[in-house]
């Protein structure tokens, strides 16, 4: 289990860019979505998804806005920007060579 | 229990800068957990079960303040940067203090004017050194979006254009007598040559003015 939350850790990134690829979201719901494709299997910790979102939004791959909620409190919704794009691409190819290599040694 | 998440969230936050970004940090931390809570108590779980679901799922916070704090301290300038300013400095005054000397030495050998003119160079070579000084210096950069934040870089900014000012102001006056001595050696114009003073000043003033309606512009 170690090992496997260690890999997933480390495309963290990429798992919300994934997200946001296909439409501007928010912290929840981007967990939450993440909970559904893997059957409840996986969870991002809120401390890691924040400081990820913090990282992306510095590096300019991902932008945020307030959302107009007329009820409850108000979210923060990100969006992908042009260079989050191509960093997804970068992470998505490099993911595929690693999971080959992998695939042909063990 | 809603309560209890925010308190929670803050308590974590506790020794971290009050900026605009910290406070909107925990606030969409606190908003989306607050979320979690309300889909936890739908799914029949009780307030206190649904309480501690969120809390186990918020993990280690530090990473994310310390970041925080990290960015909140000042980049100072380098000590290159000083030792570069302070050498330019440092010629301006040399030139200042020889400025005298040269209009002594050059005047034994060659005329007045020449010598005067010898010596005005100086003061403008080092004026304009001080200029150069003065904006070459870094503005300063805003950490964060606060009031304090904004208000030092508005102070920054005008007490560099204003020492600019200043010394561009000084420079102007110096030429301004060069031309006037200049002027009446060369035609032996005293009489009437003192109305460069005149026009000088209508002239500065009518620069200052152009500069601040530039500047109202600007905002």
């Amino acid at each position: 289990m170690t090992i496997t939350s260690d890999i997933l850790r480390g495309h963290t990134e990429t798992i919300i860019l994934k997200h946001l690829m296909e439409k501007d979201s928010y912290g929840y719901e981007i967990n939450k979505s993440i909970q559904d494709k893997t059957d409840n299997a996986f969870e991002l910790k809120d401390a890691t998804l924040y400081s990820a979102f913090q990282r992306l939004e510095k590096a300019g791959f991902i932008s945020s806005y307030w959302g107009d909620e007329k009820t409850g409190a108000r979210r923060r919704y990100y969006t992908i920007t042009h260079e989050g794009r191509i960093y997804y691409q970068q992470n998505k190819e490099a993911w595929e060579r690693a999971k080959s290599l992998i695939d042909s040694l063990i | 229990m809603i309560q209890k998440i925010r308190t929670y969230i803050q308590q974590a936050f506790v020794g971290v800068p009050q900026t605009k970004r910290s406070i909107e940090l925990q606030e969409e931390i606190i908003s989306n957990l607050i979320d979690k809570f309300n889909d936890q108590l739908k799914n029949g779980k009780t307030e206190e079960e649904a309480y501690q679901s969120v809390i186990v799922s918020v993990g280690d916070l530090s990473e994310l303040t310390e970041g925080l704090k990290e960015r909140h301290t000042l980049s100072p300038v380098s000590s290159k940067e000083r030792k570069h300013s302070a050498t330019i400095k440092a010629i301006a005054v040399i030139l200042y203090i020889l400025s005298p000397f040269a209009l002594i030495f050059v005047s034994s050998f060659a005329q007045g004017q020449t010598a005067l003119l010898t010596m005005f160079s100086f003061i403008a070579i080092a004026t304009g050194l001080l200029v150069y000084n003065s904006s070459i210096k870094p503005d300063y950069i805003k950490e964060e979006e606060t009031m304090v934040e904004e208000f030092k870089e508005w102070k920054a900014k005008r007490s560099k254009k204003n020492e600019a000012y200043r010394l561009l102001n000084s420079a102007y006056w110096l030429l301004v007598v060069v031309t006037y001595l200049y002027v009446s050696y060369t035609y032996f114009s005293w009489h009437y040559s003192w109305i460069i003073f005149i026009i000088a000043l209508a002239i500065q003033r009518i620069v200052k003015a152009i500069v601040m309606l530039g500047d109202k512009n600007e905002n």
